[in-house]
Formats: structure tokens, C-alpha cells, sequence
């Protein structure tokens, strides 16, 4: 599979925009530290786990993903296990259990549990390209992603089963699914949506903390300024002082006097706007549309269903989770914990993304069969 | 082959797409429009937020004045008070070494590890006991990490050594020291020197526009700390930092404004002066007290002042407070025992009480009557034991008679028949005084054409008052009294009856409707002593400032501030460098109101007028005859005295609240107050000495031997001020 292998096809400039908003990242998270010694340590572990993500895009890249789809049992079956694992067994932290502790590293099953199901979708759909899109097929492809959504859900962590069920739906959707049917399935997902946020404790499906979470971002309490919508605030505020042009690397002042919580993760936006100004934020903004665009544009180019499926899913979970954290920093939705892609501090994440970004680049340098 | 292939491709559906490509357009979009207003359109808001988030103003604290006696003796200074207090941000992360910690702590200070919930430690206000300290140190770390809770106040200072030698094992303990006033003479000077309390709540915004920070800072509640607050406090710094989300501080974010610590004070109280007049004062009534075999004496007061300048070297009240016991807050229990004491300790009762001055008031009638000439120098009056008048309250009132009896009337009712003016003064001859006061024309029996026109009220009033009476001084203390001279439209307003000839009677003795405050009755003595000139009198000798210079100050006695040029001349005087601030001089200042009278009605002449010298002379001469006369009042205490003292004693008849609620007012043995008022050297005076015993009896047997002590100990001090070489007061 890899002799003969040409790199002519591979991808320079997608692999270039992800090694620059990664190296960007890791500037980031060296500023975000903010003298605060917990967080020393996470420049080195982000770098190692950029370094380590590298080999693997040009490692996946090499070889052909359908080997990977030929493995879908086992894979599967793999991956259900480690995220019940994770369910059984990992112990509370911060409220919720979605790491394996190996080594003195959280590894987060979960990350990795996206592009499995991206390319369980990606031979789903390959598979059935033949078959009616009807209801049939449509719950079959549930079944297929619920098989692991469930222990995501139940961990509880409900920002990644959203975006689990956001690619879902978006896969569905290029591959035919039929108009009537979305507005049935948005009426019937809007009605649980809705009673799980109104039904009362302890009947909800949803944590208190997921209530809450939406609810102070429906209601804010102007009076406080402590309470929930602090963090939210804070980065408001951080955004906001940063301007035009920034005040500097190392140098805004919510993010070094730490004023700006989780600076280094969920609202790492907000630290390169503060430091970088709307300069810095619509860089970023561009880097990740362009690494959208360049995985849309192998979908386009791949050779077959399932090569398209794969990029087209990369793209929409870099797209939706890019978009969701953007939205979080500039309070445009309710705090989710998804993080920036390739920005945001977190080594499990970073590597999932890169292993997607392998694929795709997998995808695009077999895009035709036969070189001449 | 490469059809097959091509047959696999997936063909995107342009709709389905461009869809997928539009919403992503259409998000970033939106996005990046939410980020232009943040940061371009509402970009000034959020930074000042963030300055806002990072900014804090400091006010760094201004150390309190020194308060000096005359000869450099320090009666309030700052001590350091030490407290054992934890930074949570600084404990170490272990949370064993922290139990470690709080256990070795809880060994040393006594307080318990844990003790109650931490809602019930929200309660507990700064230094109360109650708390464990893993509460207190859980609840400052949830508010400010950086800031030092108080773990424990007011440790011994071996306490504080033992916490500062453990400093490398206990990270996160330290000893927090903070001032707090200390009066090395306490309770000797606490009338004086006063206390400091909190800020009042309805006073904090005043104070926080003067740069004070309420609940921190103290302010003075009475005595000079409050009279001369303004000078004493010296003024806050302040510093604006930067500080991080745990209130730590990162920088300076301007120019930092350094405290400008309070002016020093030195009062012109000798404080040996004062305890030889507290153990002379508190003696005589000891004495008494046991004598009788209850509390007969229940207060009195001592003054010295020095006639030429108006120094006051000693005021002694009693009963008074310990002001060490206000000096880190203020104990509820005592301050409600102190406030309820019918004595009023709290208050300053040299300054503040109001009490009849009896016969020492004899020296305004005096005064007036010989410079009105209703008497002249020799003329003899004719002194029985007691008078009979017929009092009217109108011209055609036909009248009741009604006795009026001299002291002297028990021991021989003949009284000391007859006097001249002078012996009228050293005998203090009440009969004589009420025919010098109210004229004989109203007598029922006896010569009426003797005197037939007296003093009158009015112009009483009027040489009372330029001897200082019914007027505040004016002097650097809060709470002084005014001291009333009736006067027939007073009478009518407060009374709702006529003046009569028997109410002039009575006040030209100092009694009835009279009232003084002990200050004013020592300031009429210093105004005689001092040939008529009225000093005003003070208890500031100087005030120096940080860089250990004599300031020039003045004192605006109506608002009590204090200014570096004089403000209003008729009530500012200069109370640094020291200098004598004249008042008036009697003999030369036209203070007194000219009246013109006949048969007990006065008019005002529209004219003012002066005290001949003469007249001043006059009475001087009697009160030193009261010394050395054998038949003088003073001759017993003073005779002997190495120096020539002159002086007025007074028993003033009273029959205020307590003694109603007693029984004693029964008509003819009403209770009296001892007044006796001394100076010396006769021929140039520098001391007067005035002792109060308030229900103490006779004057001259009760307050006479107390003034005869502090004068004693005045000339001692002064001797061994001269052997030591140090210039005398």
C-alpha cells in the first residue's frame, strides 16, 4: 500500500494552514499560562502532542483508508468498549468523566470516538450509495452512530453527542435524505430538545449543570457578576479591550492577570482576541475556513463515496466545533466546552484532529486510481 | 478499471452543497460581525471594563500625632498592636502540610482548628473570637486570596516572636502589625487627651472625601484627638495598582502619593501638675467620703491655669475613663456604663458642667459694684447676719418680706458687722454682697439709705461677663458648657415670672439661676490675678509637624478647625507657636455695656465702658486679704504658704436632679458645692488654681485644702525645675 505511493496529490497547503494554527496554539496556550504554575507544563505536552500529530497526519496519509473501513468491526467494537470503559470507571473530575488517566495524560476517548464515527458513516454511506434513502436507511445510520453516542451521552458530556449529531445530519444530508423527512426529524428533535429543558428535575434527560448552562445564558442575572456569567463576561471583556490591533502578546491584561478563566482551552479565542485585536481574530477565523475549504475541496476530488464522506466529515466537525467555541467566546451561545480546533490546549483532541486531517490528506492523494 | 472508479465517485448535489457552503459563509460572517462590535464598536466600554477589573486604589495609612504634655511627656502615642494573620493564597498546596500548619497555629494563639460552619464564620466581624481558623482562612480565600485574614488580634508580642521565628516553616503566617493609640497616662489625662473611635456611619462619605477609609482609619471622639483631629491625623497616601484576579499586586499604576503622617502636639498640661492634682483632688474627697461613711463627694474638678498666657497646666476631672481600654474598639459595656453614670465621667466636667459658683462669683459683683460706685473703697457697710427684704416683683408690688441669711449666721448671728469693701471680699460677707448686688432700698428693716441704688441684674451680667462668665471660652476642647447669667427677660421667658429684687440678692452671691463652668470661674480669678487682662485661655502649646518644625496655627473656636492664618478675628486665635492671645483687658477694652438705673430699673446708655485699674486693685487687695487676714477665708490654708497667694473661696447652695430625687433641698440647709479659687504670686501671678468638689460643703474647709496642695505642688515643681536648669512654667 505504501510502496509505489506517489505525494504528488498530498495536500501542502491544507497541512501548512494546520501546522500554522497549531504552532499559533501553542503560542497561545505559552501566553495563556499567565505565570499560573498548574499550566507550565501544558506548552511542552501541546508541542510534543503537535510533533506527535504531524507523524500521524503523514503516517495515516500514507496509508489508504480503506484499509481502516475494512477494520470497521473490530474498530468499533474497540471503541464502544473504551468509552464504556470510560463511563464505568473513570473518576469525576470537574464534573464529568472523559478522560483515561495513562501516564500522568488525560486521554479523552471521546475525541477519538468522532472520527471513528466519521468513518463508520463514511462506509455506511458507501455501502447503501445504491439503496432508497428512506426511513429504513435513515434509522439504520442512527443505530450505527447511537451504538457509541449513547456512552458519550451518558458520561454525560452533551456538547460532543451535538456534534456528533451534527455530522450525522450533515452526512445525511449531501448523501439524499429527503426534505419531508428533516422537517419531521426537526420537529420530533425540537420537541425533546424542548421537554428536556422543561421538565423538571429529576425526570430531565439533562444534568443540572446543562440546565443551568442554558438557562443563564437565556436569563442572565444581571446582579451577578460571580455567579455563571462570569467567565462569559470576562471574555467579553477581554475580546472587547483587545480592539483593532490588540494590546500585545503577553500583554492583555485579562488574559495575563488572569481575569480570563479557562483561557487556555474553551476560551483560548478570546485571549488571541485580546492580544491579537480583530486582526488576530479574523486571522484565525480564516485559517480554519481555509482548512474547511481545502477538506471540502478532497471531498470533492476523492475517487469514491466513502473518501468524500470522510473529508466532508472532517470539515464539518472542524467547522461546527470552530464555530460552536467562536460563538461561546463572543456569547452568541450558551457555554458548550468544545474546544477551538487545533488552537485550544488538549492533547487528545489536537491528535484526533490530525488523525482526521491524515485521512483527509489520504483521501486526496488517492484520488485517482491510476497516475500517468 | 477507470470507469469503474468513476462510476464510485460520489457526485455532490450542487444545492445540497453550495448549502453547506453558504451556512458556513453565513456563520463566520456573523461571527466575525460580533467580533467587529466587540472590539471596534464597543472596544472603549470593554477596555475600561478591563482597566476597571485591574485597577485598585490603595490608601495607605497616615500614622497619628504624638500628643506631648508641656514638658515633652507623651501622652498618646501609636503602639504597634500585633496580629496573627494568614494570606490564604500563600499556604502550600499540600493540603497535609496545611492541617500541619493550622494545628501549630491553634497551638500558639488558641484558636481552634475548626470551629462552626463557614456560613456561621460570615457572622463573625474582623478580630471577634468564634471562628476556627480553617474557616476563617476558607472564607478570606474565597473573597480576596491575597489579602491577610486576621487569625487572631491583639497577641502578646512573645506570641508574635514565637509566629515570626516559625515564618520559614508556617508559609502563608505572618504577624500583621497595626497601630493602636496608647495613653501612657490614661485615665490622669483622658478628659484632656480624649479617644479615638471608628468613623461614624453618618459621617463616612465626609471622611472619605478627606482621603480616610471608614473601618479602618479612627477619628478622635472627644478631647483634643477630636478638637484637633485635622491636625492630628495627617493625611492618607494612596497608591493605584494593578492587581490580578486574586488581588494580588503586580505594579504601580501611577505615581504613588506618600502618607503625610499627623502633626505632633504638645498641650501645656505638666503632667506632674495633674497627678499632684488628681491625688490632691481624689484625697480630699476620700477623705470626706470615709469621714461621712458614704458617698457624699461625688465629683470634682481641679484647674490650673497661668494667668499671663491662658496655659491651662493642669484640669483634673473626676470621675473620668480610661481611655487604653477604648483604644482597640470601643467595649460596649463599658462605654454604656460610662454614659449612664449620672456623673457623666465621659464628659470633660472642668469644661462641660454647669454648676452654681457661689461666692467666688462675689468678684464680678465686686467689680461692678465699685467701678459703678455703688460703694466706695472705705465706706463701711453695715454686715448683720442677715437681711430682711421686702421682694417685689413690680414697682407696685406691695411685697412679701423675706429673710436673707449670710453664712456666717449658724456660728455668730451677728454676723461680721461692720466692713469695708476689701473685708467684704476676704470675709466674703454675704449680706455685704447683697446690698452691693440689689441696693438697701428694699429692706424691711435696717438703714435703707445705706445703698440706695445697687449693682443691678443687668449690669452684672454685663462685669460677669467680662470676666469671662455665661460665654464658652472658646477653648481647643469639645463639649464646653456656656454657664448662665439670668436676666429678667430670662426669667420671664424660662420662668414665667418677674424679676425681683431677691433674685439680684441671689445672684450677686453666685447663686440661684447662676451658673459656671469651672473653667470660666478660674478665668474670672486669672482675669483679676492678671490686672484685668483676660486671657484666652488654652490647652495647645505648640504644634510641630512631620518635618519636627513649629507650625504656625490657628484655632477657630466657633467650628473647631484649624487653619494656618487666622480666619475670623473675633474667634480665631493662634494656638502654635504658642503666644499669650489676649481677649480683652477690662481696664482698657470698652466690654461692658453701660446701664443707667434707678430703683432697680436699668436702660441701656448705648455706651460701653472700662474697669478702672483701681477697682481691679481693689479687689486683688481683698483677696489677699482673705489670706492674711485672720479672719479671712483662705488664712488657714494659706498663711503659712512661702509664697503670697491670694484667693476667693465659694460654698454654693444647689438643688439640681439628684438632690431633689435625695430630699436633701429642704428650705434653709440646701446641699452645697466647694469652690475655692487661689493664685500666686500675689505680686505677679503665675499660677491660679480652682478646685470644684461638686456636694462637697464649706469652700474654704474642702476645696481650700486641695487648691492649698496643688499650689504647693505647683512651686515644688517649679523648684526642681529651676535645680535641673530647666526654664520654670
Amino acid at each position: 500500500m505504501i510502496r509505489g505511493l506517489s505525494w504528488r496529490h498530498f495536500d501542502f497547503w491544507l497541512l501548512g494552514a494546520v501546522v500554522l494554527a497549531t504552532a499559533f496554539g501553542v503560542a497561545m496556550i505559552r501566553s495563556a499560562i499567565a505565570g499560573n504554575e498548574e499550566l507550565l507544563l501544558t506548552v511542552s505536552r501541546q508541542t510534543q502532542f503537535a510533533l506527535i500529530g504531524l507523524g500521524v497526519i503523514f503516517l495515516i496519509a500514507a496509508i489508504d483508508y480503506k484499509y481502516w473501513l475494512a477494520l470497521y468491526r473490530p474498530m468499533y467494537l474497540v471503541m464502544m468498549i473504551l468509552l464504556i470503559m470510560i463511563y464505568i470507571s473513570a473518576q469525576p473530575q470537574f464534573g464529568a468523566a472523559r478522560w483515561f488517566q495513562v501516564a500522568g495524560l488525560f486521554i479523552q476517548p471521546t475525541e477519538l470516538a468522532k472520527i471513528v464515527i466519521i468513518l463508520i458513516l463514511a462506509r455506511y454511506f458507501e455501502k447503501t450509495q445504491n439503496e432508497p434513502k428512506d426511513l429504513r436507511w435513515l434509522i439504520s445510520s442512527i443505530v450505527w452512530v447511537g451504538g457509541l453516542t449513547m456512552w458519550i451521552l451518558l458520561q454525560p458530556n452533551l456538547s460532543n453527542v451535538i456534534v456528533i449529531g451534527v455530522i450525522w445530519a450533515m452526512m445525511v444530508w449531501q448523501n439524499g435524505v429527503q426534505v419531508r423527512t428533516i422537517v419531521i426529524l426537526a420537529f420530533l428533535a425540537a420537541l425533546i430538545g424542548l421537554t428536556a429543558i422543561l421538565i423538571p428535575e429529576p425526570y430531565s434527560p439533562l444534568e443540572e449543570y446543562q440546565r443551568a448552562r442554558v438557562f443563564t445564558f437565556l436569563f442572565p442575572d444581571p446582579n451577578a457578576s460571580y455567579g455563571a456569567t462570569y467567565n462569559v463576561l470576562q471574555a467579553l471583556v477581554a475580546i472587547g479591550s483587545g480592539g483593532f490591533w490588540g494590546q500585545g502578546y503577553g500583554h492583555g491584561t485579562q488574559t495575563q492577570l488572569r481575569f480570563l478563566k479557562v483561557r487556555h482551552t474553551d476560551f483560548i479565542f478570546s485571549a488571541v482576541s485580546e492580544e491579537f485585536g480583530m486582526i488576530g481574530g479574523v486571522v484565525i477565523v480564516v485559517v480554519l475556513v481555509f482548512i474547511i475549504l481545502r477538506c471540502l475541496r478532497a471531498a470533492r476530488l476523492a475517487r469514491d463515496v466513502s473518501g468524500s464522506m470522510i473529508a466532508y466529515g472532517v470539515a464539518v466537525l472542524i467547522f461546527f466545533q470552530g464555530a460552536v467555541n467562536i460563538g461561546v467566546n463572543v456569547n452568541l451561545i450558551p457555554v458548550s466546552g468544545l474546544p477551538l480546533p487545533f488552537i485550544s490546549y488538549g492533547g487528545s483532541g489536537l491528535l484526533s484532529l490530525m488523525l482526521g486531517i491524515g485521512l483527509v490528506e489520504s483521501v486526496v492523494l488517492r484520488h485517482r486510481q491510476l497516475e500517468f | 478499471m477507470t470507469s469503474s472508479v468513476s462510476d464510485n465517485k460520489f457526485h455532490f448535489s450542487f444545492w445540497r452543497l453550495t448549502l453547506f457552503y453558504v451556512v458556513i459563509f453565513i456563520t463566520f460572517t456573523v461571527l466575525l460581525s460580533r467580533l467587529v462590535t466587540l472590539q471596534v464598536i464597543e472596544g472603549e466600554t470593554w477596555t475600561d471594563q478591563a482597566v476597571e477589573n485591574f485597577t485598585r486604589a490603595i490608601s495607605v495609612p497616615a500614622s497619628r500625632g504624638i500628643i506631648y504634655d508641656r514638658n515633652g511627656y507623651i501622652l498618646a502615642r501609636n503602639d504597634a498592636s500585633y496580629n496573627v494573620v494568614i494570606v490564604p493564597a500563600n499556604l502550600p498546596d499540600d493540603d497535609a502540610d496545611i492541617q500541619r500548619i493550622y494545628r501549630e497555629v491553634s497551638a500558639i494563639t488558641g484558636v481552634p482548628v475548626n470551629s462552626g460552619t463557614l456560613e456561621e464564620a460570615k457572622l463573625f466581624a474582623e478580630c471577634v473570637e468564634g471562628p476556627g481558623i480553617t474557616q476563617l482562612v476558607e472564607l478570606g480565600d474565597s473573597l480576596a486570596p491575597y489579602s491577610a485574614v486576621k487569625v487572631k488580634c491583639n497577641v502578646s508580642q512573645d506570641v508574635a516572636r514565637l509566629v515570626s521565628e516559625r515564618t520559614m516553616d508556617w508559609p502563608g503566617v505572618s504577624i500583621e502589625i497595626e497601630p493602636m493609640r496608647d495613653y501612657p497616662t490614661g485615665s490622669l489625662t483622658a478628659n484632656v487627651v480624649g479617644f479615638l473611635g471608628p468613623i461614624p456611619a453618618n459621617l463616612e462619605d465626609e471622611y472619605r472625601n478627606l482621603g480616610f477609609v471608614p473601618r479602618r482609619d479612627k477619628v478622635g471622639y472627644s478631647g483634643v484627638e477630636l478638637s484637633l483631629q485635622d491636625v492630628l491625623s495627617g493625611r492618607n497616601g494612596r497608591r493605584v495598582v494593578q492587581v490580578d484576579v486574586a488581588g494580588k499586586e503586580i505594579r504601580n499604576i501611577q505615581a504613588p502619593v506618600s502618607a503625610i503622617p499627623g502633626s505632633n502636639i504638645v498641650l501645656t498640661i505638666d503632667t506632674r501638675l495633674q497627678a499632684a492634682a488628681e491625688a490632691a483632688l481624689l484625697g480630699e474627697i476620700n477623705f470626706w467620703n470615709t469621714y461621712f461613711g458614704e458617698v457624699r463627694i461625688s465629683s470634682g474638678v481641679v484647674i490650673a491655669i497661668n494667668p499671663q498666657n491662658g496655659e491651662i497646666l493642669a484640669m483634673v476631672t473626676y470621675p473620668t475613663y480610661e481611655n487604653n481600654r477604648m483604644a482597640r474598639f470601643i467595649p460596649a459595656y463599658y462605654y454604656e456604663q460610662l454614659s449612664q453614670d449620672p456623673r457623666h465621667p465621659l464628659l470633660n466636667n472642668a469644661i462641660s458642667g454647669e454648676y452654681p459658683p457661689g461666692s467666688v462669683f462675689k468678684l464680678s459683683t465686686a467689680n461692678g459694684a465699685l467701678n459703678e460706685g455703688v460703694v466706695t473703697i472705705n465706706q463701711v457697710i453695715d454686715t448683720p447676719g442677715q437681711l430682711v427684704l421686702t421682694e417685689k416683683f413690680s414697682p407696685s408690688d406691695p411685697g412679701l418680706e423675706r429673710p436673707f441669711v449670710d453664712w456666717i449666721y449658724d456660728d455668730n448671728p451677728d454676723g461680721f458687722g461692720q466692713l469695708t469693701f476689701k473685708y467684704c471680699i476676704a470675709y466674703s460677707s454675704n449680706v455685704c454682697f447683697y446690698k452691693l448686688g440689689g441696693g438697701t432700698a428694699s429692706l424691711a428693716q435696717g438703714n435703707r439709705e445705706e445703698i440706695p441704688e445697687g449693682l443691678n441684674i443687668q449690669p452684672l451680667y454685663e462685669y460677669a461677663r467680662a470676666l469671662g462668665y455665661a460665654q464658652p471660652s472658646g477653648i481647643e476642647l469639645p463639649g464646653e458648657g456656656n454657664g448662665l447669667i439670668p436676666s429678667p427677660q430670662w426669667k420671664r421667658i424660662n420662668k414665667g415670672e418677674n424679676w425681683s429684687t431677691g433674685d439680684t440678692y441671689i445672684a450677686s452671691v453666685g447663686q440661684g439661676y447662676v451658673l459656671a463652668t469651672p473653667l470660666q470661674v478660674i478665668m474670672s480669678g486669672a482675669t483679676m490675678a492678671n490686672d484685668g487682662k483676660l486671657m484666652q485661655p488654652t490647652i495647645v502649646h505648640e504644634i510641630i509637624d512631620e518635618n519636627s518644625k513649629v507650625v504656625e496655627k490657628w484655632f477657630n473656636s466657633e467650628d473647631f478647625t484649624i487653619t494656618n492664618a487666622p480666619t475670623d478675628l473675633d474667634v480665631s486665635y493662634q494656638i502654635s507657636p504658642s503666644i499669650p492671645n489676649l481677649k480683652w483687658d477690662i481696664t482698657e477694652t470698652p466690654v461692658i455695656k453701660d446701664y443707667d438705673c434707678e430703683g432697680g430699673y436699668c436702660e441701656e446708655t448705648g455706651e460701653y465702658k472700662t474697669v478702672d485699674p483701681f477697682v481691679v486693685r481693689s479687689i486683688q487687695e481683698g483677696m489677699r486679704l482673705a489670706v492674711t487676714d485672720s479672719q479671712g477665708t483662705l488664712y488657714k490654708i494659706f498663711s503659712d504658704f512661702p509664697v503670697a497667694v491670694a484667693g476667693k473661696t465659694g460654698t454654693a447652695e444647689y438643688c439640681d436632679d439628684v438632690a431633689l430625687a435625695n430630699n436633701r433641698c429642704q428650705y434653709g440647709a440646701w446641699p452645697t458645692h466647694s469652690w475655692t479659687l487661689a493664685y500666686a504670686p500675689y505680686e505677679d501671678p503665675e499660677v491660679v488654681i480652682a478646685a470644684f468638689l461638686y456636694n462637697g460643703g464649706e469652700g474654704a474647709s474642702v476645696a481650700g485644702p486641695v487648691v492649698g496642695l496643688v499650689m504647693d505642688a505647683y512651686f515644688e515643681i517649679k523648684s526642681i525645675d529651676i535645680a535641673r536648669g530647666v526654664e520654670g512654667n
